[in-house]
């Protein structure tokens, strides 16, 4: 059951990517929808949900946006381990503040890679305009993001799930 | 550690399964499942477009509401001054279908055949700015066909197509380049875009001024000419500059465009395959 929640969360955030995420937009930045989702899955839901569902996430946002999925999942891969590894280096912080610096570096990742990705196929590589139009307005979106997310979550009463594997069920 | 060996073992795996799907892409194996998908999504996609286009629209208007009402200023003069210039076109071709019968002369040119097609989705990830189309296929779409506003500028090219769907690259897509001049000086260069979503006219040597019209020139057979790109709207350097940086608006929000117009009539030279 838990199983096709996260399959349908899946497919909502792949096609709200390409539908809704490209409204709202700073300079050459978009909301990362399945970033924030995987980092909201992994804290709520526990690392285990992201190990199975990033792959599909990356398949379905690939169909639905023509991207290369292996390309995406290079992309969203080391959300998980370094929120984990935040987690395991035992950092003096809070849960929303270290999900934050893992999204923002998973962000800055994610942004890269795909850039770098357009590069590859021919865009003209200009990386003052990757820093300034893509990279810091897109962390801007993300942490607003998170906050709008995060902070309502917390408040019903939903749990913050250890990333550790030793320390999950899985 | 356990940890830390664990999700290297993780990491490896997605690597491994990335490669996998880079190569079952390469070899085409993700087609019938792209279409499958892309068919059973349309209408959530479109669910979600309704819903969230007119909210973004409205936000964004209340961070406008100044530059919006400057913007109706400026388009009502511009309004008056097209139907002026209208009134005098029609004059122009009555008189031209005078002299052309006249002279016996055949009318030059076919119609122009078109599709029309609404945007079901956008990507617009860096360095990226793509829309997905609810025609493909079977309606005659094939790759590198030649993408219109409703209005008749240009939007971008088909550079994927599924059986009832298609992928259209944006003019503002840093890997488009478009052969372009500007009408009123017929200075040639190359239009592409930017990270930023903005239009730079790569112009060697030659005069522009804040306003002109850029068309597409036909040069390399991948466009039509005179098809309306956008306006010229800053110029830094002088004209003694080797490239000068000219920025160009285009006329349609490419990025925010509902409907678009297929243009079957025109083959250009990079003309696909109809794909899967």
């Amino acid at each position: 059951m838990k199983g096709v929640g996260v399959t349908a969360l899946l497919v909502i955030v792949a096609l709200a990517q390409v539908t809704v995420a490209p409204l709202f937009t700073i300079r050459g930045a978009v909301p990362e929808l399945g970033l924030l989702l995987l980092l909201l899955l992994a804290l709520f839901a526990g690392p285990g949900s992201v190990m199975a569902g990033l792959p599909a996430l990356a398949l379905f946002q690939g169909f639905a946006s023509d991207r290369a999925p292996g390309l995406l999942v290079i992309a969203y891969l080391p959300l998980l381990p370094f929120a984990a590894a935040l987690e395991d280096w035992r950092v003096p912080l809070w849960e929303y503040p270290r999900a934050a610096i893992a999204l923002v570096v998973a962000g800055f990742w994610l942004r890269g890679v795909l850039a770098f990705g357009a590069i590859a196929q021919g865009a003209d590589p200009s990386f003052g305009a990757l820093v300034l139009d893509v990279l810091i307005p897109g962390a801007f979106l993300d942490l607003a993001l998170l906050t709008v997310a995060y902070v309502p979550l917390r408040f019903i009463g939903w749990g913050g799930q250890r990333l550790s594997l030793q320390g999950s069920h899985y | 550690m356990v940890m830390f060996s664990r999700y290297t073992w993780w990491v490896g795996g997605m690597i491994a399964l990335a490669f996998v799907f880079a190569v079952m892409s390469q070899v085409g194996l993700m087609s019938p499942f792209q279409g499958l998908f892309l068919q059973a999504a349309a209408p959530f996609e479109n669910v979600l477009t309704t819903v969230f286009e007119p909210v973004a629209s409205s936000l964004a208007n209340i961070g406008n509401l100044n530059d919006l009402q400057n913007e109706n200023a400026k388009l009502r003069v511009e309004n008056e001054d097209l139907r002026n210039k209208i009134t005098s076109l029609q004059q122009d071709a009555e008189q031209v279908n005078d002299l052309r019968q006249a002279l016996k002369i055949a009318q030059s040119g076919g119609a122009e055949t078109h599709v029309a097609a609404s945007v079901v989705g956008r990507d617009s990830s860096p360095f990226t700015e793509t829309v997905s189309i609810d025609k493909g296929a079977n309606a005659g779409l094939k790759t590198g066909m030649v993408v219109l506003s409703a209005q008749g500028s240009l939007v971008g090219t088909v550079i994927t197509v599924n059986p009832n769907t298609a992928f259209v690259r944006l003019i503002t897509d840093t890997k488009s380049k478009v052969n372009a001049q500007i009408l009123e000086s017929k200075a040639l260069g190359i239009v592409q875009g930017n990270p930023g979503r903005t239009l730079t006219f790569d112009l060697s040597q030659a005069d522009a001024k804040v306003g002109d019209t850029v068309v597409t020139s036909g040069l390399g057979g991948n466009y039509p000419p005179n098809y309306t790109i956008g306006r010229v709207s800053e110029v830094s350097g002088t004209p003694q500059d080797l490239f000068r940086k000219v920025k160009v608006e285009p006329l349609v929000r490419v990025s925010t465009v509902s409907t678009v117009l297929v243009l079957t009539s025109f083959t250009p030279q990079r003309i696909g395959a109809t794909g899967p």
